[in-house]
């Protein structure tokens, strides 16, 4: 195509357009970072389900923002997928903290990804409260950053190994897929059982994420005879690995045991019928007889279609309403020059935060100390059993303790001292 | 000696799927000599169309199997017309565009993907069908999926074979395969015969997806790996090589069960790239494969 030069004219008018459209732009984005608080999000959203919870995070802080925001502050939430992959989820965090400039980082789901983050948020100074990562080590680093509205795996594995030994046997076998989440659970499940009841693991071997036969662990398993037989992985591993159990021919008697994402909804959808009678650890359950959680299941069902929904909505809420009363206390400057200070405020008002009671039952205590201690907030996990499998699944719950804070922390100081030494270089 | 057994069931099982892959990539070598790399996805959307066709008409998995056979087979057909096809008009046909093809061959890979991602979405899905719960022979647990992989992967061998040995238009396909001008000199439509050639390849990608559906679960990743593996078993079996691909499937399989049984399972994945790498060094035609430097 010919293209025709600008006349003198043409230009000028075009020069002047420009000009004003960047004076306009300039003024609006001036107005627009006073009185806002920018949140970033960035959450496993490869699912319906996930995308679905991501979108609850977002219509809970509008929510927010259309009864007065607060203090006369609204909030920009951005929300970005990270796939649960750990370059996704540090890029993420990396454009939030500075070139989004935003003032709270809420993710992300997976502790793979939640890991690399902490280091990327710590050295730019940005509040980072993780609503679903479960890993135990994400604390254990020491970051002031850092806050947990979910239950660590050193008191949800530990529920679960304590349960099982004293209703079910100690003679356990152990398979876990290789991200963080289902190393940490299994790991923290089986040194409870050797550490309080001297069994050591029938059989303890991790595989590759996405891993499509798992059946050559299981039929070294079968010769094993257990008495249980844990799962822990991502909920289409977990499923896998529960149905292929069944198909190798290790008997309904081995109780089948899943970690943290057991309680995902994909699992009892993929498992079917295999999933009857396995029991996991969690926040919350939907089945608990608390009004307020009737009163979240209908709102799910009735805005995202979701009956019966799991864990990773119940905490994505929580995470919302933690924010929520955090940002209550704080004091807020909200200008393009005040970024640094607006963020250490929010940091600050975080580790104020006493007693919040989650839709599962647990209280979020956090302290001012960047101590596992008092940034694992919720220490309260719940055991849960599967009665039926399939879309219509449904549970029952086991019951639920409390730990203290410093439980499990003991064994784990030279660690701590590791991860606190590589989050400082 | 139980144990034994069992890890054979399980190699085979696993070996045949990788065998039938194996087989479309071998295909569409001999017939096209090129490396087709987006064959990990048709095997992935034949599964998907698998879950369709039982979800729209309610056919028995049996005829399930066929639907999305036949559905992938068009679709392998229309994608080699509609982009592989216009590689070769510089002229010199599918021997000359090779590294055109193989490039090509990765992005239809990335494309096939997110047009199975808008389909289907991103959740893994459960195939509808049930086996019910394994027969048991004492200790040996067989699955009744297992059987049906075994006949149908036999049946479909058969037929294949029985097509490209005893019928016309088998022959016109193997004389493509082996000299295309000759063939085009003689009377043989090649263009129709390379369509065929890549519609058969895709429909055998499609059978692996629907029989491994009820062991596995249909996700959109789910073909890279099984490619990678497919193409140790054609390289073990002989690339090109028919029977050889679906023979190095099953030793493929049955190697890397046997390491993980009796090695660390931890490592499963390896032994199968392990076994690829030593075939490749010790006879790199592989055990049926043929040395040809340069074709008729």
């Amino acid at each position: 195509m010919t293209r025709y030069p600008s006349t003198k004219t043409g230009r000028g008018v075009r020069n002047a357009i420009v000009a004003c459209a960047a004076a306009s732009l300039l003024a609006v984005s001036g107005a627009a970072s006073a009185g806002v608080i920018k949140v970033g999000v960035s959450l496993r959203m490869k699912t319906e389900t996930g995308e679905k919870y991501g979108q609850m995070v977002v219509d809970e802080f509008e929510a927010i923002n259309a009864a007065g925001g607060i203090n006369g502050h609204t909030f920009e939430v951005k929300l970005l997928n990270d796939e649960c992959k750990s370059d996704i989820g540090v890029a993420n965090a990396t454009k939030f903290a500075y070139q989004d400039n935003v003032h709270l980082f809420i993710g992300s789901s997976c502790s793979s990804v939640s890991l690399p983050i902490v280091d990327v948020l710590h050295k730019a100074g940005v509040p980072m409260l993780i609503p679903h990562s479960t890993n135990y080590k994400i604390t254990l680093k020491g970051s002031p950053w850092v806050f947990r509205v979910p239950i660590s795996s050193r008191f949800s594995a530990a529920a679960a190994a304590k349960y099982t030994a004293e209703n079910i046997g100690t003679k356990i076998a152990y398979i876990w897929a290789s991200d963080a989440a289902s190393q940490a659970d299994a790991q923290k499940f089986y040194e409870y059982i050797e550490t309080f009841h001297g069994e050591p693991p029938v059989y303890a071997e991790q595989f590759q994420e996405g891993e499509i036969d798992l059946r050559a662990h299981l039929l070294k398993i079968k010769a094993m005879k257990p008495e249980a037989l844990m799962i822990s992985a991502q909920s289409q591993d977990f499923a896998r690995g529960l149905v292929q159990s069944y198909e190798v021919g290790i008997p309904p008697s081995v109780k089948r045991i899943g970690g943290s994402a057991a309680s995902n909804r994909p699992a009892p959808i993929l498992s079917g019928d295999a999933i009857k009678g396995v029991f996991f650890h969690a926040a919350f359950s939907y089945a608990d007889p608390d009004p307020k959680v009737a009163e979240f299941v209908t709102m799910t069902a009735e805005r995202y279609g979701v009956a019966n929904p799991d864990h990773d909505f119940s905490q994505a809420w929580d995470s919302v309403h933690v924010a929520r009363i955090a940002i209550e206390g704080a004091e807020l400057i909200l200008t393009d020059d005040s970024l640094a200070a607006d963020r250490a405020a929010i940091r600050d008002a975080l580790g104020t935060v006493q007693g919040y009671v989650t839709l599962g039952g647990g209280v979020v205590d956090f302290c001012a100390d960047p101590t596992p201690e008092c940034r694992d907030g919720n220490k309260t996990p719940v055991l849960i059993e599967y009665t039926k499998g399939g879309e219509d699944y449904e549970i029952r719950v086991i019951g639920k303790t409390t730990f203290g804070a410093d439980f499990g922390l003991a064994s784990m100081a030279e660690e701590a001292k590791m991860l606190r030494e590589s989050l400082d270089n | 000696m139980d144990l034994l057994l069992d890890f054979v069931i399980v190699g085979v099982s696993i070996g045949i799927v990788y065998g039938l892959v194996a087989l479309g990539i071998s295909l569409i070598f001999s017939g096209l000599d090129i490396v087709h790399f987006a064959h990990g996805e048709l095997y992935m959307i034949g599964a998907f169309l698998g879950i369709s066709v039982i979800a729209f008409t309610g056919v028995p998995y049996f005829w399930a199997l066929i639907g999305a056979m036949i559905l992938t087979g068009v679709l392998g057909v229309v994608v080699e017309r509609v982009f592989y096809r216009r590689l070769t008009r510089g002229g010199g046909g599918y021997t000359v565009a090779g590294m055109g093809m193989i490039i090509c061959g990765f992005g239809m890979s990335v494309a096939l993907q997110n047009v199975a991602y808008l389909l289907w979405g991103a959740a893994p899905h459960p195939y509808p069908v049930s086996f019910g719960m394994p027969i048991f022979l004492g200790n040996i647990a067989l699955p009744k999926n297992y059987f049906y992989i075994l006949i149908c992967a036999l049946i479909l061998m058969t037929v294949l074979h029985t097509f490209l040995t005893r019928t016309k238009l088998g022959l016109a396909v193997r004389a493509v395969a082996y000299n295309k001008d000759t063939s085009y000199l003689m009377g043989v439509n090649v263009p129709v015969m390379i369509s065929l050639i890549f519609g058969v390849a895709c429909a055998m990608a499609a059978a692996a997806g629907v029989l491994i559906g009820p062991i596995n679960y249909v996700q959109i990743e789910m073909g890279y790996l099984m490619l990678l593996k497919a193409f140790a078993a054609a390289v073990v079996g002989g690339f090109g090589s028919l029977p050889g691909a679906l023979l190095g499937g099953i030793v493929v399989g049955l190697f890397e069960t046997l390491c993980a049984g009796y090695l660390i399972a931890s490592y499963k994945d390896i032994y199968a790239f392990l076994l690829l790498i030593v075939v490749l060094m010790v006879r790199p035609t592989g055990l049926f494969g043929i040395l040809v430097k340069v074709k008729a």
